[in-house]
């Protein structure tokens, strides 16, 4: 069968959930609290970078300031809670409405910007917000952070278990939240904005408010995941926006595949466990990052989402070829 | 008055860096319309090698600057060859370009974290530290160096741009990579021209100002973003503009970390940036690039 001819695959639903079933299943196929740990780890980075895949993978717009969203909606959600006394479900909201109203004024103003420049500017807010974070010492506790509060239930605290499937609701909302979005009539709107704003705009697309849309919903995610990481962690300090975390994400974006629905999972899954895994793996990891993002970038532009697609493969070949033939 | 005068006169030697790293930034954007992220770190390798050659292997100054700018010119060849060629070959857009940039300049990084470890070191210098008098300013050679280097790299810039054949092609590559590979330019050696040119610069200007910051690993990073906040202060399309940025942002700092705060000096410079990026999406000097989109 052509691939031409062949009519677009219908986009369902049941990967998203066989992929909830498997996190919901996850806990009993895992040994010890440090692999439970890894699997959180896993599913906030997941939802971290579902928002970036949104706002670079669908919409190409750069931001290379979601590592402070994260930090802001862990920063607000321990905050509320420490100086507000909220109780933690409000505070959750709380932050989420923070990260949206924060984007929401950045981005008015920065979603004008185009490629490099939008790029340096959302750095620059991420630079401003690091470098206030570890001054503001009685306001956010400086660079040794705030300790957060625990979650509790009926006056005890949430057994390891109880955070695994708070965390893993988070992810599940994050996950069919970003299915829903890049599987319908927002995910064709977004690559069209992608591909060409000026031609989108012609078909009907409202170019500057589905990016506004983008860009606040991808700060809710990274808000959302912040408050995951607080759950989990139970600390919040400035080295949440720090640079490595943005690295992280990006390794994570691109590995996993950019623009794809199950990109970030794969991603993430990848990105956090291998580390892990290799022993004395400690000095090398940033140059691992660093070589993945550039392998990745090269052979494999769609990343391990991309694997299964034929294109991929060809474009290796091409890429082998081309290089034969100039050399 | 002194005060000023002495706060003017750091204020252009950082300004200098910022200035050469922007410089470096704005010729390779030039060519390719792709932000090179590792620019920063050119700077690290060129401070941390003359560590390497003068303290650790104790080479005389000249065979270390050569070693220097040899190392980071390997460098800058295999970002063009593993990064820049097979993304532009693919027709990837210029963010993507970017994103390998960022890759390369994340692996350079880890690969300095091996051979140097995250400590702060002493990096030798190769003129004299010692205070002089220059009017009524205090100053050393060091400093005056970095500015000298500043403005004769300036000049040659400006000449290869504007007084040679070489410049000719660099400058259609910038307005027009097809048209100018239709005229018999081969824009691929121009590109990789402004990564060599580039690392030269941003290498030379590391070995000059490591003393003054003392050699880090993490340097690059902050580096490329104040060279390229000084290139987009000024304007990404001219090299003499974001120069300009530089030595603007270097200012700034200076007087800002004197009379202001200098405990809120980095994030303010960052939020001025910011600010001026909400009126003027393209740069001071900007008008030219936004016109021709």
């Amino acid at each position: 069968m052509s691939a031409i001819f062949s009519p677009p695959r219908q986009a369902s639903i049941y990967p998203a959930l066989a992929v909830l079933a498997l996190g919901a299943a996850l806990p009993y196929l895992l040994h010890g609290g440090f692999q439970l740990r890894l699997a959180m780890l896993v599913w906030i980075y997941a939802i971290l970078c579902m928002g970036f895949n949104l706002l670079y993978g669908y919409a190409g717009q750069i931001s290379l300031g979601q590592q402070t969203f994260f930090a802001i909606g862990a920063y607000a959600f321990a905050l509320l809670q420490l100086d507000l006394h909220w109780p933690a479900a409000l505070a959750f909201i709380g932050s989420l409405i923070v990260c949206a109203v924060v984007a929401l004024a950045l981005g008015v103003p920065l979603l004008r910007l185009r490629s490099h420049y939008l790029a340096m500017a959302t750095l620059a807010f991420a630079l401003i917000f690091y470098g206030v974070t570890t001054r503001w010492i009685d306001f956010t506790g400086g660079s040794s952070g705030l300790a957060a509060p625990p979650l509790k239930f009926a006056g005890a605290p949430l057994g390891r278990m109880a955070v695994y499937y708070l965390v893993l609701a988070f992810a599940g909302v994050a996950l069919l939240l970003h299915d829903f979005v890049a599987r319908g009539a927002i995910g064709r709107a977004l690559q069209a904005i992608r591909d060409d704003e000026i031609g989108a705009a012609a078909l009907g697309v409202d170019v500057i408010r589905y990016k506004l849309r983008v860009f606040v919903l991808a700060a809710v995610f990274a808000g959302m995941a912040g408050v995951a990481f607080t759950i989990v962690s139970l600390r919040v300090d400035p080295s949440m926006s720090e640079f490595h975390v943005l690295v992280t994400i990006l390794t994570i974006a691109v590995v996993g595949g950019l623009g794809s629905r199950f990109g970030a999972l794969l991603g993430a899954a990848v990105v956090i466990v291998l580390p892990q895994t290799l022993v004395r793996f400690g000095d090398l990891e940033t140059l691992i990052y660093g070589v993945f993002i550039v392998v990745f970038l090269v052979f494999l532009p769609n990343g391990l989402a991309g694997l299964p697609d034929r294109e991929t493969w060809r474009g290796v070949a091409t890429f082998l070829k081309m290089n034969r033939g100039r050399s | 008055m002194e005060k000023l005068g002495y706060l003017l006169l750091a204020g252009v030697t950082n300004g200098s860096v910022y200035g050469l790293v922007g410089l470096s930034l704005s010729i390779i954007y030039g060519s390719s319309r792709v932000i090179n992220f590792a620019q920063g770190d050119f700077v690290m390798l060129g401070a941390m090698s003359a560590v390497a050659f003068v303290a650790t292997a104790a080479l005389p100054w000249p065979l270390a600057i050569a070693g220097t700018v040899a190392g980071a010119s390997i460098v800058a060849l295999a970002l063009d060859y593993v990064v820049y060629r097979p993304l532009a070959r693919r027709k990837a857009p210029p963010l993507t370009i970017m994103m390998g940039t960022l890759g390369a300049a994340i692996a350079i990084y880890g690969a300095a974290l091996l051979a140097w470890g995250p400590d702060q070191q002493f990096v030798p210098a190769l003129f004299s530290l010692d205070p002089m008098n220059l009017g009524p300013l205090v100053t050393n050679s060091q400093q005056l160096a970095i500015i000298g280097a500043f403005a004769m790299f300036l000049a040659v810039t400006w000449f290869t741009l504007f007084r040679t054949r070489l410049g000719l092609s660099i400058r259609a590559t910038g307005v027009n990579p097809r048209v100018a590979l239709l005229m018999g330019i081969r824009s691929e050696r121009i590109v990789q021209f402004s990564f060599l040119f580039s690392a030269l610069i941003s290498s030379v200007s590391g070995i000059l100002v490591g003393p003054l910051l003392g050699g880090q690993i993490g340097m690059g990073l902050l580096l490329t973003v104040k060279g390229f906040m000084a290139a987009i202060l000024g304007g990404l399309g001219s090299p003499f503009a974001a120069a300009a940025g530089g030595v603007a942002i270097g200012m700034l700092e200076a007087l800002m970390a004197g009379y202001g705060t200098s405990l809120y000096a980095e994030p303010a410079i960052f939020l001025i940036i910011l600010l001026l990026l909400f009126v003027r999406p393209y740069g001071l000097l900007g008008d030219y690039e936004a016109q021709k989109r």
